[in-house]
């Protein structure tokens, strides 16, 4: 698997997709990004939907080449939190944003910045597989680079293999490429979705509970797939799984009523919380 | 559902504590008292002990494996291990207490002040450190940690004492009192090594911080 990440990682690169030009901005998030290892600077962030405050002054900095895995009760805001960081959550109607959110040096809600690139720059695997279902295998995986108008047929076909190969389906389905999408099982579904993620290059994954519509062999090949990711990408993890989030991920943070309660290696998190809040939660006494 | 098995785990623990303090006190009492009737009930302690360190393993392996705990239970769970060890040990010292009353035996005219001094402060540290545990109260492991300070220095006391005993008499060849007071003094700082590490776990359990490896 390592190998075949390398090779994926270090094989085609996309030239002809769009780029963001936006200049950084000159602010404390701006100066706190470019702190080494530091991919994703979330500060004063606060979400609405339509008068609900999904979203409390969240402050938070995600570590480069890390994972980090959200966790907390449903409605906490773990989903709100991935959605605003890929801009996904100013679509839903009545929905509204505020704070900063850098990336590297960009701030994705800056006025000049565009969510396309914003949302290339970081992958989406959701909760339940979602392949194209009219879609083969081979264009599932394919289609993102064809929306954004890359035609070498050529370097399609490399990435194709590649991403699969990242995703750790390739053996599985390098002969059944034609094959509908949907016609694979749900753990190859999903990390069809994630190969389909892969395609584009993100910098960042972003994962909503990625395996809780899995068996256990699946989910620990997910699991498996998101630790060798990690040498390449950045991954922020949803997940309601308190043994997946202590398994998989090298720093948790728990989030409670849309606020951000306690953020730290997971290590600690799991054997010495530092906040009564989350030693409850995650030992089951609520949630 | 893991709190059922915390209860029973808690409840080994406390039926551990009970009878290693029982088996030490009756141990120090037997060597004062220069008496063998406990024997039986200090030997048979020990594998009672040994028993339930066991039970307390099996125990805390099957609820880690079952129940994934995190947090204050994780923590006390590990320390239950190592609480469990420690009451086998002390159940183990009391054996080799009485063993050397039975072996030296008897000792009526040796004296025994020095045992008998330090007895008191292991017995105390010991008492101290069982009712931290059963409170996890760890305002009182102060008070053990100093009370290890003295230890060290009456052991170390004693036996230079000793030493100069052995010189002056080296042409007298009953030396048992010395060797058995050198032994039961070796096996009380012992016992007061693991009041010691009991604290170091109810501190572990209420502050998840590690103590220092004595």
């Amino acid at each position: 698997m390592d190998n075949i990440l390398k090779t994926y990682m270090g094989g085609k690169k996309i030239d002809n997709l769009p780029s963001n030009n936006v200049p950084s901005p000159k602010n404390k998030s701006s100066i706190l990004s470019k702190n080494e290892g530091i991919k994703l600077s979330i500060s004063s962030l606060n979400a609405w939907f339509g008068t609900k405050h999904a979203l409390k002054n969240i402050d938070i900095d995600f570590k480069e080449n890390c994972i980090t895995a959200l966790i907390g009760p449903s409605g906490c805001g773990k989903t709100t939190l991935l959605r605003c960081i890929n801009r996904m959550h100013e679509m839903t109607p009545g929905a509204s944003v505020k704070g900063q959110i850098i990336l590297d040096d960009l701030d994705i809600y800056n006025k000049g910045s565009d969510p396309v690139v914003v949302k290339r720059r970081m992958g989406m695997v959701f909760q339940k597989p979602n392949p194209f279902p009219t879609m083969s295998i081979y264009d599932n995986v394919a289609s993102g680079l064809k929306l954004n108008g890359v035609k070498d047929k050529s370097l399609i076909k490399d990435i194709v293999q590649e991403s699969l190969q990242g995703a750790g389906l390739w053996d599985e389905v390098k002969n059944d490429l034609n094959k509908p999408g949907i016609s694979i099982s749900g753990g190859q579904q999903q990390r069809l979705c994630i190969a389909r993620a892969l395609a584009m290059q993100p910098e960042i994954l972003l994962m909503d509970e990625p395996t809780s519509a899995l068996d256990p062999i699946a989910s620990s090949k997910i699991e498996e797939l998101i630790s060798d990711l990690k040498e390449h990408l950045t991954v922020i993890i949803v997940t309601h799984n308190m043994q997946q989030a202590a398994r998989v991920s090298d720093h948790t943070a728990f989030m409670y009523l849309g606020e951000l309660v306690e953020y730290g290696p997971t290590a600690q998190i799991f054997k010495n919380p530092q906040k009564d809040l989350t030693e409850r939660y995650i030992s089951g006494k609520f949630g | 559902m893991i709190d059922l098995g915390l209860n029973k785990l808690s409840s080994i623990i406390g039926d551990m504590s009970n009878i290693a303090t029982d088996s030490v006190i009756k141990a120090i009492d037997a060597y004062k008292e220069d008496s063998q009737k406990a024997t039986k009930e200090i030997f048979e302690s020990s594998a009672k002990l040994r028993f339930l360190q066991d039970e307390v393993s099996e125990l805390t392996i099957e609820l880690i494996a079952r129940f994934q705990p995190v947090a204050t239970d994780l923590r006390y769970i590990k320390s239950c291990m190592e609480i469990s060890y420690g009451f086998s040990r002390l159940g183990r010292y009391a054996y080799d207490i009485i063993d050397a009353v039975d072996i030296f035996g008897p000792l009526k005219l040796c004296n025994k002040s020095s045992v008998i001094l330090m007895s008191e402060t292991v017995l105390d540290m010991m008492n101290t450190g069982v009712s931290a545990l059963r409170l996890l109260d760890n305002s009182l492991t102060n008070k053990i940690y100093e009370k290890e300070n003295v230890v060290d220095i009456l052991y170390r006391k004693s036996l230079r004492d000793f030493a100069k005993i052995v010189n002056l008499n080296n042409e007298y060849p009953d030396n048992r009192c010395n060797i058995s007071s050198t032994l039961i003094l070796k096996y009380l700082e012992r016992i007061s090594d693991h009041a010691c590490y009991i604290a170091d776990c109810v501190n572990y359990i209420k502050t998840g911080q590690s103590s220092p490896r004595r």
